[in-house]
């Protein structure tokens, strides 16, 4: 098997564009999905007894369904419905973040709830108001367990942007196939599509293990 | 706009058929990865140098690329690359297999490693040999208190199969959304395929999270 | 002091030590743990290794049956050095039994399992031969009840003398005790050192790392004192408990509140 690369060096800057929007893609989704995500968790664990309903079946459901599915559906049947057309990019940022701050939601109630109780306890006996004792007890040390898995949602984001290929999205996968199918070199493309990938992940998931690993002890009971 | 979700229940024995080949990809997966999981942990903690790094390399490299594009590079290498024709449900177990290997093997390693060293001096101490202390007395605990982390990536992979989709594989996703282009019932069909994996999707997330309420670890 | 079978004299017939240890030294990392440590071990004694923490009771204990490796020295088991490698141990390890301070009861076994399993496992014992012997075992040590309770369904002190019950289940020459109460609710210690005792009685050689000093003076037959990896002092139960002859001895006491 004898490999080209060369189709790779006529393309560069058509790839680097779509890796471009990989990135954009991925850090617009996080902080969305941070942001709403970080909403619906508190809601959930501090919001009135008639919203937990409509927010676990929204979370559950969200879980429930493929990432592949919410873009397609985002993509091409919201339009049917809402009459409004979103461009590919802005589809798939609306579909991730809404599937992604489900993922969110939960971390932070799962955060949240192991801090809890005692932790409560002791703060309102110290006199502090509700308000306090989530922002100043609760909260920090809730947020120091959740880090491993905040970064991993941090990996899965990236790893999805890919999955926005399939409507339409010009990110880098996307942009993979169109230089893969132009220059009938498709391995090659692939393979360093691969690449590519691992150099944005790996040190990614490395970086969230060594954070971690630093500020754990601020979380342990 | 007029809808006929009609075009559904006309439809229903082809999104049957896909269920059924969605279904068969996630379990025929989860046979090769469980095993596969276990043998890359059991690499990982040899204490050989080469079997460690092997498995630490296969495992990183795979838990630290998108499935999707695992996909469509198995399914240009694999033919070139063993000579074998791959139809693309073979090419997509392929895919899915290491996919799900790869984080199956980080399971196992992190549960068994979390079983307290003293279980194990405690087989030594009886004369037991490394093998049989992992096999009787380590791996059976470690497997029971990875259940649930299993569970949550059965449910994981059950939706990932989507994605094979992607290179014609007949799953529920491929035959919605041909369904969808024969008919150009756009949002009946799309939403249609959206509630069938609710429907499959949502159970299964229940009962993952009832499964991670029970086992518990009371250490 | 009750009446063990260990010969008054220690060595004076000549009798080979079941167990000697000869300079044995381990570091961990920086920290010594065992400084050149030399002492015997006869048929039928019951030695009670006593000391402040960390002052290498466990780790020469564990050294013993190979669970830790030393840096240098020699452990012979009646009279031959013991191997060195892995392998070779596991051979050692067979003849002798180990009580570790957490129990370490296999939680997915009955209690009739645990016992069983080393039988079974290492020795090859047809299972209903093993069965007997285990049914027998859990009565000795008054537990025949619970033989098919899971360990979660067992007291602490309960699980320990299921403990004790699996390590005689491999016939061992010489029973090595890893602080085995340590762990227990007070209520539960006795029913442990009873065991034990009955143990002593029946002539078992036996090293137990302690820090119940009532049971060391009743129950032992030879006290050693450690501190930092060296041995302080060694003698009878009477002579440590009574006439300590090195200060760190006294010391040793004294902080713990014993006055004899």
């Amino acid at each position: 098997m004898s490999l080209d690369f060369t189709p790779l060096f006529d393309s560069w800057r058509f790839l680097l564009g779509g890796l471009g929007l990989t990135l954009g893609l991925s850090a617009l989704t996080i902080v969305f999905s941070i942001v709403l995500g970080g909403a619906l968790g508190l809601a959930r664990c501090y919001g009135p007894a008639w919203l937990r309903w409509p927010l676990v079946f929204y979370i559950d459901s969200m879980r429930s369904i493929p990432v592949l599915v919410v873009l397609i559906w985002t993509y091409f049947a919201l339009p049917v419905v809402t009459g409004v057309t979103l461009p590919p990019f802005w589809a798939a940022t609306l579909a991730l973040t809404a599937h992604i701050s489900a993922y969110v939601a939960e971390i932070i109630r799962a955060g949240i709830n192991s801090v809890r109780a005692g932790q409560e306890r002791a703060a309102f006996a110290l006199g502090m108001s509700r308000y306090r004792a989530i922002r100043d007890i609760i909260l920090p040390q809730a947020l120091v367990r959740m880090l491993p898995a905040l970064g991993s949602i941090l990996s899965i984001t990236i790893k999805d942007t890919a999955i926005a290929a399939v409507i339409a999205v010009p990110e880098y996968m996307n942009r993979s196939q169109t230089v893969a199918g132009q220059s009938f070199h498709p391995i090659e493309v692939f393979i360093v599509a691969m690449i590519v990938y691992f150099a944005i992940l790996f040190p990614v998931t490395r970086a969230v293990d060594m954070i971690y690993a630093r500020y754990a002890y601020l979380g342990r009971s | 706009m007029s809808y006929d979700w009609s075009v559904v229940w006309r439809h229903a024995d082809l999104l049957w058929e896909g269920t059924k080949v969605t279904i068969f990809l996630a379990v025929t997966t989860m046979i090769i990865a469980v095993p596969g999981g276990i043998v890359l942990a059991l690499m990982r903690l040899s204490g050989i140098r080469i079997l460690a790094a092997a498995s630490a390399t296969f495992v990183e490299f795979f838990r630290n690329l998108p499935l999707i594009l695992v996909i469509y590079t198995a399914y240009y290498i694999l033919p070139v690359a063993t000579g074998l024709r791959f139809s693309p449900i073979a090419t997509a177990i392929v895919a899915l297999s290491l996919n799900v290997s790869a984080y199956n093997g980080e399971t196992f390693r992190a549960g068994i490693a979390s079983i307290r060293k003293g279980q194990s001096e405690a087989g030594y101490a009886l004369g037991m040999s490394r093998t049989r202390v992992m096999f009787e007395i380590v791996l059976p605990q470690a497997v029971r208190r990875v259940l649930p982390v299993l569970a949550s990536t059965w449910v994981s992979l059950f939706k990932d199969t989507s994605l094979v989709s992607v290179i014609s594989v007949g799953d529920l996703a491929f035959e919605s959304m041909r369904v969808r282009s024969q008919t150009f019932r756009v949002l009946e069909m799309l939403t249609a395929m959206a509630v069938i994996y609710w429907l499959l999707g949502y159970p299964q997330a229940k009962l993952v999270d009832w499964i991670n309420k029970r086992y518990r670890v009371n250490e | 002091m009750i009446e063990t079978q260990a010969k008054p004299g220690r060595g004076e017939s000549g009798s080979v030590p079941t167990v000697s240890y000869h300079e044995i030294r381990k570091r961990f990392g920086t920290f010594e743990a065992l400084a050149g440590v030399s002492m015997e071990i006869y048929h039928g004694e019951v030695v009670c290794l006593i000391g402040p923490s960390g002052s290498g009771k466990s780790t020469l204990l564990r050294c013993t049956n190979g669970l830790e490796t030393m840096d240098s020295g020699d452990i012979k088991l009646d009279g031959k050095s013991m191997p060195k490698d892995w392998n070779g141990m596991r051979g050692v390890r067979q003849r002798m039994g180990m009580v570790f301070q957490n129990f370490e009861l296999f939680p997915h076994k009955t209690a009739l399992g645990n016992v069983m399993a080393g039988p079974i496992g290492v020795l090859g014992k047809p299972r209903k031969e093993a069965e007997q012997r285990a049914m027998d075992l859990l009565r000795k040590v008054g537990l025949v009840d619970k033989a098919y309770s899971y360990p979660a369904q067992l007291s602490g002190g309960q699980q320990q003398r299921v403990a004790i019950a699996r390590a005689l289940a491999m016939d061992p020459e010489i029973m090595l005790f890893d602080e085995p109460t340590s762990a227990l609710d007070p209520e539960t210690i006795g029913e442990v050192l009873n065991v034990m005792k009955q143990l002593a009685l029946e002539g078992m050689t036996m090293v137990v790392v302690t820090h119940e000093m009532a049971f060391a003076r009743r129950v032992g037959n030879w006290i050693v004192v450690m501190d930092r990896g060296a041995i302080v002092e060694q003698g009878r139960p009477e002579q440590i408990f009574d006439a300590p002859a090195k200060d760190r001895t006294r010391d040793f006491f004294s902080h713990l509140g014993w006055s004899g």
